[in-house]
């Protein structure tokens, strides 16, 4: 990010920034930026919150008014709530679909993935819901149906059918993977009385609880074992978060 | 949280070991106030128009987003597994704040909001970028835009 600053500028476009790790802007020292507290992926600090991202915004854009820099300023307020790392008590929240607890006992490929099956065919409807309630979605590529045929069939050593001819497999996984995810958050989010789940209350309940997540490591391993270059990377790399490996 | 010391292993040590760019020279171009600036928003957190190209590696490329495009056209397809999506899921200004952007231009605080805006994918090696961000300012001149708001993710 600092370095982009840095580029810009240097052709004659004043530029300000957010920085989200400070070491990494005190290193490359670009011409303005506005340090903030926040987890990563949340820039502006917490969903739903204009005023607070308005302040925010202020401070980085105020930064270009400045005389002289570099400038490096740290936003004064923590993210108000649901950040990871805050004092809100990780129980909470709770999924409101409970699937069946035989199924966290899958060992066979062909358990687990009737295990999935059953578990999105639980949440299309509450998905369905948000998306006439938002008129917006996060998933991309792969609508549920899909991105869940896909990495079932993939994860449990079936024959994968690309569905688009115009991205390779590796690809193809990576997005379906990010595209489940958004159709479980949108999905759990969306039970009326039900806030949406904080960011570490999404992960913990998926990695730990989900037959999703446990597809995503059997997509993973055939990865790993695969000897095409770009499965490997993605199995390596853009599958799994690295605190759940 | 994103303060290096309090992240848990091993994202901490992979974010404190991720080699950055050093420069010799400083630049600093100086402007209007910010009630006359014209602003674009620059994101690396992986957006793009929904149906545009999702990015595919770290190859320095960037996607343009049209200034009248609406929450639901906007998605990410960031590479990365390693920060949260939830947030951006509930709020697109959490990430890509043209809402809250638009609301100071009508309030005059700042002066007007460019007519394109631009993603890139961060991770991505800066050297990666260089060529395209020196392209894109020409790009950024001819929307008039005086000021960059750079937002990471």
């Amino acid at each position: 990010m600092g370095a982009l600053a840095h580029y810009l500028e240097s052709k004659g476009i004043p530029t300000t920034q957010i920085s989200l790790i400070r070491e990494h802007t005190e290193f490359i020292r670009p011409p303005r930026a506005l340090w903030v507290p926040f987890e990563l992926g949340r820039p502006l600090g917490v969903p739903e919150n204009p005023a607070f991202q308005r302040r925010v915004l202020l401070k980085a854009l105020e930064l270009l008014e400045a005389p002289e820099g570099p400038l490096l300023v740290d936003f004064p307020e923590e993210a108000p709530e649901n950040a990871v790392g805050s004092d809100k008590p990780m129980e909470s929240w709770s999924c409101p679909v409970s699937f069946a607890s035989e199924s966290r006992q899958e060992t066979d490929l062909e358990k687990l993935r009737s295990a999935f099956d059953r578990e999105v065919a639980e949440l299309l409807p509450w998905y369905d819901l948000s998306m006439e309630k938002h008129g917006r979605t996060a998933v991309v590529e792969f609508e549920p149906r899909s991105s869940s045929e896909l990495l079932g069939a993939f994860g449990t050593d079936g024959q994968p059918v690309t569905p688009k001819a115009d991205i390779s497999l590796a690809t193809a996984l990576r997005l379906a993977a990010q595209d489940l995810k958004a159709f479980y958050f949108e999905a759990v989010s969306a039970r009326p009385g039900s806030a949406p789940p904080s960011s570490g209350e999404f992960d913990e309940w998926f990695w730990q609880e989900t037959a999703a997540a446990r597809i995503l490591k059997a997509v993973q391993e055939r990865c790993l074992k695969s000897g095409d270059k770009s499965l490997k990377m993605t199995g390596a790399m853009f599958l799994i978060p690295m605190d759940q490996r | 949280m994103a303060r290096l010391n309090q992240m848990p292993e091993p994202m901490r040590s992979h974010l404190a070991e991720l080699p950055c760019p050093s420069f010799t020279d400083q630049p600093w171009v100086p402007g209007t106030p910010l009630l006359k600036r014209r602003i674009s928003l620059i994101s690396t957190a992986g957006l793009q128009r929904r149906g545009d190209r999702p990015f595919e590696g770290m190859t320095g490329d960037y996607r343009v987003i049209p200034g009248d495009i609406q929450a639901k056209d906007l998605v990410m397809t960031h590479i990365s597994t390693n920060f949260d999506r939830t947030g951006f899921q509930q709020d697109w200004n959490l990430v890509f704040p043209l809402d809250r952007l638009h609301e100071l231009a009508s309030e005059g605080i700042i002066g007007s909001v460019a007519s394109y805006h631009y993603s890139f994918m961060g991770a991505t090696d800066p050297a990666e970028m260089e060529s395209a961000a020196r392209n894109l300012a020409g790009l950024l001149k001819g929307d008039r835009v005086d000021a960059a708001l750079l937002v990471p993710v």
